[in-house]
């Protein structure tokens, strides 16, 4: 797994996806800081994150739409499986350095909440709160890119249909409006954006943890099967 | 070493693979011969389990692929058709990817030297994989699959791609190789086949057809043990001469090849050497015997009729009463 986590994350780096990635989402970051200065309010920095979900929606795909249809394009997966390593291990591997150029990329953007704060006096848990609930969002959407990118060997497609996907799940509660009670709270309970919320108000939601860490778990243990699957088709 | 039963592979409806068996001994050599689409690179790859057989089993040294995969693994270095290469690595990088990833516990840095030593990509071995020629990319690929110096070596047409010289060297390095390895090769290059291997299995159609040294199966194949003979002199009086030679069956003109010169087509008895014969009639009628070549097939047409449809059915029956016969004896 070590050794497909190394591989995975320098090459990120080596073609121009990592950077455009981390760029791209720390020009948005910085753009939100600045309009967030113009209020001259510390309080809302909290909130940069909270508009940065919505644009993490369209970078996620495309850190993840290459981990697996790449290889199975290249036919680089016939080394990946015929060595000595569980399908789990390399499943892993490819989430952990997908998920880590997110990361990179959300714990820089921490850093002008760090230097603002350095000046005034943030609401710290907010900060955190949202940091942290993006982090879980982007592990989940990232298991689910993943999974998509290992049903496919064209990344487009898999692109596009992680994006498709997490568009779903985030609008999913506002649909169901008219349905009934039942269908609402199941809705919400499945929706991304409302396990989202309690962290923006600064709430460490236990309940939300466990909700995204299993989704990544259910996703990753998914994808295994889905790569031994394919030895039988 | 290598233990394949009844390996049957099925695509949808076509079936890739119908009830393959064979087994390979330590330390040989085997080619895998067969046209495009025979069911090579699907036997290869269920032996190395990237694919699964639907039925029958596979073991390498007593491990079973289906039971103890990660065993099985660590005793094969395997070359696929396209060689597994990460464009965007430097060849060093890509063998100290493929080093770990295959957990080899060998000195690396004096390792992976002489493997690139013995494959000779030692003058490219800090430029990017994807800016090399298909030769130099292939032999990456052999590189990668002797890395951890795995006992099997399984190599899905190892040459393809390389110039005449590199051919050559390649096929040296895989006989040395097979010295102490055991190598399974896939080829539909038959004099590579001929000068690499000690045994051949022929397949077509997901069925291995034949199975022998490249010698033998030239020999079996022949089913008439004909000799084509020239003689100089006229026609019709030596070929009323030779139907009368001791043992000969039958015998008849080819035509006239050189001026005064006739080629004839002698047929003798099953396992009867009638070459003395002829040539004692040719020298008691003074008629100058300039040629005489057995019809023994060589290993392309043998090739071309185990897998062409039209020769292949006789000669399968053939063959599969050959082997009844030889079970029960």
């Amino acid at each position: 797994m070590r050794a497909i986590l190394k591989r995975e994350l320098r090459s990120y780096f080596l073609s121009p996806i990592g950077y455009v990635c981390v760029g791209a989402i720390l020009f948005l970051f910085g753009l939100f800081y600045f309009t967030v200065m113009q209020t001259g309010s510390s309080y809302y920095i909290a909130s940069v994150f909270a508009t940065m979900f919505n644009w993490n929606m369209i970078i996620i795909p495309i850190i993840t739409m290459r981990t697996f249809s790449e290889d199975r394009k290249n036919k680089t997966d016939q080394a990946l499986i015929t060595a000595p390593v569980s399908v789990t291990g390399i499943v892993w591997g490819k989430f952990l350095a997908a998920l880590g150029v997110f990361f990179i990329a959300m714990t820089i953007g921490l850093l002008p909440a760090i230097v603002v704060g350095s000046f005034g006096d943030p609401s710290w848990g907010l900060v955190f709160g949202n940091y942290l609930g993006s982090l879980l969002y982007g592990a989940a959407m990232v298991s689910i890119g993943v999974f998509l990118s290992s049903l496919t060997e064209s990344q487009v497609v898999a692109a596009i249909a992680t994006f498709g996907v997490s568009v779903f799940l985030m609008v999913i509660n506002s649909v169901t409006a008219g349905a009934g009670e039942f269908v609402v709270q199941l809705v919400s309970w499945i929706s991304f954006s409302s396990r989202y919320m309690p962290f923006t108000q600064g709430i460490f939601s236990v309940s939300s943890v466990i909700f995204y860490v299993s989704v990544v778990v259910i996703f990753n243990f998914i994808t295994a099967r889905r790569l031994e699957s394919r030895r039988w088709s | 070493m290598i233990e394949v039963k009844n390996l049957t592979k099925r695509y949808g409806t076509n079936v890739a693979l119908d009830h393959v068996s064979f087994s390979v001994e330590e330390g040989s050599i085997v080619g895998f011969l067969g046209p495009n689409g025979a069911g090579k690179s699907t036997t290869m790859n269920i032996i190395t389990g990237y694919l699964s057989a639907g039925e029958g089993e596979v073991t390498v040294a007593g491990h079973s692929i289906l039971e103890e995969p990660a065993e099985v693994k660590k005793l094969i270095g395997y070359l696929p058709e396209i060689p597994p290469l990460y464009m965007d690595m430097t060849v060093r990088e890509y063998l100290d990817f493929m080093y770990q990833l295959k957990k080899v516990t060998l000195p690396k840095e004096k390792h992976i030297r002489e493997i690139c030593a013995l494959v000779k990509i030692t003058e490219v071995y800090d430029r990017l994989v994807g800016n090399l020629s298909k030769g130099y990319k292939q032999r990456v690929g052999i590189a990668q699959a002797l890395l951890g110096n795995p006992p099997v070596l399984i190599l899905d047409e190892p040459t393809v791609g390389l110039d005449p010289k590199q051919i050559i060297e390649i096929r040296n390095l895989i006989k040395n190789l097979g010295k102490n390895h055991t190598v399974i090769l896939s080829s539909h290059i038959l004099s590579e086949v001929q000068a690499v291997c000690q045994r051949v299995l022929v397949i077509n159609r997901g069925r291995i057809v034949a199975d022998g040294t490249p010698d033998k199966l030239g020999h079996d194949l022949s089913t008439d043990h004909r000799l084509i003979i020239r003689v100089e002199g006229p026609e019709r009086e030596i070929l009323a001469g030779l139907k009368n030679v001791n043992n000969v069956t039958e015998v008849h003109s080819l035509g006239e090849k050189e001026p005064g010169v006739y080629e004839y087509a002698v047929e003798g008895p099953d396992g009867k050497d009638i070459r003395r014969d002829l040539f004692a009639f040719c020298s008691r009628n003074g008629a100058p015997l300039l040629a005489m070549r057995s019809t023994e097939l060589t290993l392309e047409e043998v090739f071309l009729r185990l897998t062409n449809e039209e020769y292949a059915h006789p000669l399968r029956k053939k063959k599969r009463h050959e082997a009844k016969g030889g079970e029960t004896a």
